[in-house]
């Protein structure tokens, strides 16, 4: 069993202390990325429930740079101390609430004073739930708890604050204050120079009047910068000069004149606004020096602000909305997230992008609002790729086996606007059966029933490129109507296309010899069919395997063609609902059909005897045919489960059901409980040869493939028998493993063609992190070191490599 | 890092016409030139019946119409002499191997010889009854002989130096009008009869009538040996057949592409193209329904097919593959001269070059201390083997691009009707609409500017390439706007004439709506059978 397609971007990463390394919060397990390469070197494994926090133990020293130490903290209630060079698992703290975000103000400073005895280290940790039960459930979940991490557990009677709903904390670079925000309000607090368990803590509050959605901390100054929903920067100057100065208000003047801004009597000498953002301010973030500010949004542009100027530099183009900024101690490197799960490496004074780490692209929050704009999500059944349209009019190719980007496809030539409505999407993807020929629709709404299109292409797959190009383009294949859905024909070259304006088309790929000399045969798709039903619409098309019916789901009942002449053959079935998926299973002469709506149904079909063989009231959201054999799955929505198997009321929390039947039989052969299958996408997927000697040695041909509607996905061996809980995990082969052993060898003698990995970023095999071979043998030949240096050198880095990964 | 991209138009649709194939580009290089354009010449007045290339450079033409012949230089392709030393109309001429006589017979039936440069009248070949139709020399090597074919019916050989007829070839039944020698031997000739029969001879075997005998099954207008000596074409009726002569006469193909009698064939030649269509021949019919097409009699398929405003009679293509002429009906000549060089130009060229010696200046050595030196290299062009390293395009960005990635959508949509590009206006439409602001930019427009959308829809809003936006659009603005239209003279002046030519538009639909109607039946009817 794989899982992928994880989030990279769930909350914000850390860097180590050599700046080598980048730690992601990947769901449950954190991932240390090469910085060098932008591939993965490792994993830490052990949480339970996603982790949304990483800290880093800072290096006080020059030596102590080589120390890998994080801590992180998760859902589970965890908080778990790591040596993420091993990786290894040192600690764990329970603290049995959701951690949300946390901090550890002393971090920094616990190595300082090392008098033997070291104090004790406190963190900070936003957890959600609390003991008040007898309150309202609903106030007052997120709370601010103290830990004493040295001692493993809660320091007693200490919360910093209530709050609605948990959110992130905020800490100053210099450890000193730890900050929320809060709707309209920042609080602020100073967190002592000495920690102990009993101190009191002095507060302030600012306040604004638009929500804020980011802070940040000024390195050597009182100066805290917030960001609201409106695109507003607020910077505030001199904050808490009269609580967290010690002698008690000094001289107080409470007039309003003299502290412009500020409202109310915060304490705060002034608070000025910068307005550049359009909306939304997600990133805030002060350079180490303390003289710039970078800020980013919803745009995708990050701004820099000359702190005391006002003046703005902008990077444009990111892409995405922007989630993180976060500073490495290698002052030129520097990291953002964006919003469509990409990590991009900047170099700093010049913001130029070094490299980009990107995981599967995350479906959009406001995609599936319009009708019609499905989740789009398609499996490809032979390359083992998985084809995400993206909401940059782009389809993405990721590699299931991999879990890895493989390729971007740009649909449509227009510049994405993040953050804009979208007006434009790529809707539908299909692929024909041996993937070389890709179809996409991409639909542009009207404005006020002014301008709408469809446009249908179709792209090719360059034999050794694997890289698809447009081949045709057709406008508005079917006039003004909307197109349901498109299916290739598995021998040959012939597509569907069916349209809710109640008719479907038939594409050839034109069969033309391309002659010897420089003439280029327009060699594209073209018409050769129409067919309609009573001009009901079409809403789902499938051929046979064996190429020669082709059925049409014409709303209720199903009408069988013969392709190449065009002939209704005849029709089949009446459902309750419009049919939205139609498929043939295997090889065999049995159609499921698929209908949603207030009477879902799901209908298996016998075209021999051209009559209802069985059918479920059933809620699918997708379904998947074995090639091979006479097994289908389908991807049920189980809030109609309780109807259909009494045995799975019991399970609450699963919001969808994974059932494989047989044709013949009704009763499942086996059923997985599934979460957030909610445009969710399932189907059979050719396994490659890498999988079976790796994961079990009868490993059937396919394995079954499930996306869940958070771009999750797991793929498991749907005949093995194992029925219950999709689980997680129990071995993950990341490629970059293999780099590591091979690590000594490759780099002298290149690499072996065995060795057949689809690296796209470097061609040559690249080192996870940045060992003494770039210094050993950079520069010209003459300046390199005697020899007997070089060879320890060299042999030093080979013994160092070995036992990290003996360990 | 994402891209930027302009805002594009919608693609056309590329049928297989429109791509044009090396072939299609070679006919279609055939222009007129444009110094002879003005030339009275061109048009003759009356049917231009014939029209013969010397074989020899400069590769001079002769054409036949009425009572005389007009020569043209090869060179300059301008009318060198016209001679109307005949009784009656002109109706075939034909240059000797070596170019230098040249026969032409008129419809007395007298067949002439001129000496194709000084135009001087050597010979009257007279024998025919009635009018010969049709003269040729033998085109390998024999300078004494001739064959002429009348509407006697008979064929004659003639020994030019005697004026005497060798003998008569009997045969034919109806009007003999065209022939061709044998391009390989001097003895063998065919010709074409109203009979609808080709026959060929062989003055070798006189006596014994003709060697062999084809049905081409309508009245023969003209026929060509093909360059093999092995193959002959015959047109007659809509048709054009090839027919193998050492199969036996067997027919290979029968074209039928034509819709009107075809009038005259001549080989023509792909030259001087790269590819796998180089030097390779071809056979140039014309016809009465104006159009002359090019088939390719290796694969029996038209590469090429051109027309012509007047009915064709009679077509000729030099043997440099420098000059195609066409004669029509109405006595206009269309002279399509490639470009490409004259081959004489390269005889005086080397005669010119072979005094002057070379005398390269010397070319000092370039230093640092020279300007030149740190350009230098510039324009040296790749050589075969190099790998190319190509710089990215640049994007090119119009001013509606610049001012859309500002958002200032309403200076992007008067700029681009500024341009008066209607695709490129259809294009930023579209991107508004995408951006949902297109109808925020109409409300916002100045009058002036109002009036330019207006005279842009009244212009495109009924093609059929924008119609779908434009008509929609149309409608909002008037919607939209009604005020400002009312207030304004030259506004309501546009609204007139978008009415008139919606008017217009909606007629239009209705009568192809009728016609519509009365096919439809018929279709039925068809499909049925």
């Amino acid at each position: 069993m794989i899982t992928g397609g994880r989030s990279f971007v769930s909350s914000p990463p850390a860097f180590s202390n050599d700046a080598k390394r980048l730690l992601v919060c990947t769901g449950n397990t954190v991932s240390v990325f090469s910085t060098s390469t932008g591939l993965q070197t490792g994993e830490l494994e052990g949480h339970g429930a996603q982790v949304t926090s990483v800290i880093v133990v800072p290096a006080s020293t020059p030596a102590s740079k080589v120390l890998c130490y994080c801590w992180t903290a998760s859902l589970d209630g965890t908080i778990k101390y790591w040596d993420f060079a091993a990786p290894e698992l040192m600690r764990t703290i329970h603290i049995r609430f959701p951690i949300h975000s946390m901090v550890i103000p002393s971090i920094s400073s616990e190595r300082v004073e090392s008098n033997g005895k070291y104090p004790d280290l406190f963190a900070y940790v936003y957890i959600e739930g609390g003991k008040q039960k007898e309150e309202q459930p609903h106030s007052s979940v997120g709370q601010i708890w103290k830990c004493n991490l040295t001692k493993s557990r809660l320091v007693g009677g200490v919360t910093l604050a209530k709050t609605e709903r948990p959110g992130s904390i905020t800490i100053s670079p210099s450890g000193k204050y730890i900050g929320i925000y809060e709707k309209r309000k920042l609080l602020i607090w100073e967190i002592p120079g000495k920690d102990s368990e009993h101190h009191g803590y002095k507060k302030i509050r600012l306040h604004h009047t638009k929500p804020f959605t980011v802070m940040a901390f000024h390195p050597t100054e009182k100066v805290v910068a917030a960001g609201d929903v409106t695109g507003r920067i607020l910077i505030w100057r001199g904050v808490g000069r009269r609580t967290f100065s010690n002698e008690i208000n000094g001289g107080v003047n409470m007039d309003a004149e003299d502290r412009p801004g500020v409202r109310d009597n915060d304490d705060a000498d002034s608070c000025s606004t910068w307005h550049w953002h359009s909306a939304q301010v997600n990133v805030l973030f002060f350079s180490s020096d303390g003289s710039y500010l970078y800020s980013g949004g919803r745009e995708g542009v990050l701004v820099v602000w000359q702190l005391d100027s006002g003046k703005k530099k902008f990077l444009p183009r990111i892409g995405a909305p922007l989630l993180y900024f976060v500073c490495s101690p290698d002052p030129s490197l520097s990291s953002i997230s964006s919003a469509d799960n990409r990590i991009q490496l900047l170099r700093m004074p010049s913001m130029e992008i070094l490299k980009s780490i990107s995981g599967i692209k995350l479906p959009s929050s406001h995609m599936e609002i319009y009708e019609g704009f499905g989740s789009g999500v398609v499996l490809n059944h032979t390359t083992g790729l998985i084809a995400v349209p993206t909401e940059n009019y782009r389809v993405q190719f990721y590699s299931l086996f991999d879990d890895r980007e493989i390729s971007e496809v740009q649909i449509c030539e227009r510049n994405h606007q993040p953050g804009d409505e979208i007006t434009v999407k790529v809707n539908l993807v299909a692929f024909s059966s041996d993937g070389s020929t890709m179809s996409t629709v991409e639909t542009r709404l009207p404005e006020e029933g002014i301008g709408s299109l469809f446009s249908l292409k179709f792209w090719a797959c360059g034999l050794q490129s694997k890289h698809f190009s447009l081949s045709t383009v057709i406008y508005e294949p079917h006039r003004e109507s909307g197109i349901s859905c498109i299916a290739f024909r598995p021998t040959g070259h012939m597509a569907v296309s069916s349209s809710y304006g109640g008719d479907f088309k038939v594409w050839i790929h034109r069969h033309e010899i391309p002659t010897k000399d420089l003439t280029l045969q327009n060699n594209g798709w073209t018409c050769h069919a129409v067919g309609s039903y009573k001009k009901k619409p079409m809403t789902a098309a499938a051929f046979s395997s064996d190429g020669s019916v082709l059925a049409v789901a014409a709303e209720k009942v199903i009408t069988l063609w013969d392709p190449d002449r065009n002939i209704l053959l005849t029709v089949v079935g009446d459902s309750l609902e419009p049919i939205t998926t139609l498929s043939f299973v295997g090889k065999t002469e049995y159609i499921v059909s698929a209908s949603r709506g207030s009477n879902p149904q799901l209908t298996m079909w016998s075209m021999s005897k051209l009559c209802k063989i069985w059918s479920y009231r059933l809620d699918a959201e997708a379904v998947a045919c074995s090639m091979d054999n006479s097994t289908f799955a389908v991807l049920a929505l189980s809030r109609l489960s309780k109807s259909m198997e009494p045995a799975e009321t019991t399970l609450q929390d699963a919001e969808g059901v994974i059932l494989l039947f047989n044709v013949e039989n009704p009763v499942p052969l086996s059923t997985w409980i599934v979460s957030k299958a909610q445009g969710g996408g399932l189907s059979f997927v050719r396994s490659n040869p890498r999988l079976e000697d790796e994961v079990e040695p009868k490993t059937p041909d396919e394995v079954l493939a499930y996306v869940n509607g958070a771009h999750e996905y797991v793929l498991f061996n749907p005949y093995g028998g194992q029925a219950g809980k999709v689980s997680i995990p129990h071995r993950r082969n990341f490629s970059v493993s293999d780099e590591t052993e091979r690590f000594g060898y490759t780099s002298i003698y290149g690499e072996l063609p065995e060795f057949n990995l689809k690296i796209d970023q470097t061609p040559f095999p690249s080192m996870p992190s940045e060992e003494t071979w770039k210094s050993i043998f950079s520069g010209p030949s003459h300046s390199l070191p005697p020899l007997p240096k070089l060879c320890s050198d060299f042999l030093e880095s080979l013994l160092e490599r070995r036992s990290a990964a003996v360990e | 890092m994402a891209e930027t991209f302009p805002v594009k138009p919608k693609l056309r649709s590329t049928s297989s016409k429109t791509t044009p194939t090396p072939e299609s580009k070679y006919w279609k290089s055939f222009k007129i030139p444009k110094d002879i354009e003005s030339i009275p010449s061109k048009s003759l007045n009356y049917p231009i019946n014939s029209l013969s290339f010397s074989p020899i450079a400069p590769h001079d033409f002769v054409a036949t119409h009425s009572a005389s012949f007009t020569s043209f230089s090869g060179q300059t392709l301008e009318p060198k002499f016209t001679v109307s030393a005949f009784s009656d109309a002109a109706a075939s001429a034909s240059f000797r191997c070596d170019g230098k006589l040249l026969a032409v017979g008129d419809l007395t039936g007298t067949v002439h010889v001129f000496d194709a440069k000084s135009r001087i009248h050597l010979r009257r070949l007279k024998g025919h009854a009635a009018a010969a139709r049709h003269v040729c020399y033998p085109r390998a090597a024999d300078k004494f002989h001739l064959f002429s074919g009348g509407d006697d019916s008979v064929v004659k050989y003639w020994d030019v130096t005697t004026e005497k007829c060798v003998f008569d070839l009997l045969g034919h039944k109806d009007y003999v009008r065209c022939g061709d020698a044998s391009p390989v031997s001097d003895d063998m000739f065919v010709s074409g009869s109203y009979d609808h029969k080709v026959r060929v001879w062989d003055v070798r075997v006189s006596n014994a009538g003709s060697v062999m005998e084809l049905n081409h099954e309508k009245p023969v207008e003209s026929v060509i040996y093909l360059p093999s000596g092995g193959l002959i074409a015959t047109a007659g009726g809509n048709y054009v057949k090839i027919w193998d002569m050492i199969g036996g006469g067997k027919l290979l193909y029968s074209m039928e592409s034509h819709n009107k009698t075809v009038t005259s064939l001549c080989m023509g030649k792909v030259g001087r193209v790269k590819g796998e269509e180089a030097d390779q021949y071809r056979i140039l019919s014309v016809s009465l329904d104006g159009y002359m097409k090019v088939f390719d009699y290796a694969k029996f398929k038209i590469t090429y097919s051109m027309r012509f405003p007047n009915p064709l009679l009679s077509v000729g293509f030099s043997p440099d593959c420098l000059t195609r002429v066409i004669g029509t009906t109405r006595g206009t000549l269309y002279i399509g001269r490639r470009k490409g060089k004259v081959e004489s130009d390269h005889l005086g060229g080397d005669q010119l070059g072979l005094g002057v010696v070379e005398d390269e200046p010397q070319r000092s050595v370039l230093r640092p201390s020279y300007f030149r030196y740190f350009h230098r290299g510039q324009n040296m062009k790749p050589s075969e083997g190099d790998y190319l390293i190509k710089r990215p395009k640049k994007v090119k960005f119009s001013e509606h691009d610049k001012l859309l990635k500002k958002f200032r959508h309403k200076e992007a949509l008067v700029a681009v009707l500024n341009r008066k590009n209607p695709e490129n206006v259809v294009a930023v439409m579209e991107e508004l609409v995408a951006r949902k602001k297109l109808l925020k930019c109409v409300s916002n427009l100045d009058t002036e500017e109002l009036e330019l959308l207006m005279g842009f829809l009244q212009k495109y809003s009924t093609m059929p390439r924008y119609a779908g936006l434009l008509t929609k659009l149309a409608n909002k603005v008037v919607e939209l706007r009604a005020e400002d239209i009312r207030s304004s003279e030259q506004l309501r002046g546009h609204i007139r004439n978008l009415k008139r030519d919606v008017e217009e538009e909606i007629r239009i639909q209705q009568s192809l709506l009728e016609i519509q109607g009365i096919i439809s039946p018929m279709l039925r009817i068809a499909a049925r059978r």
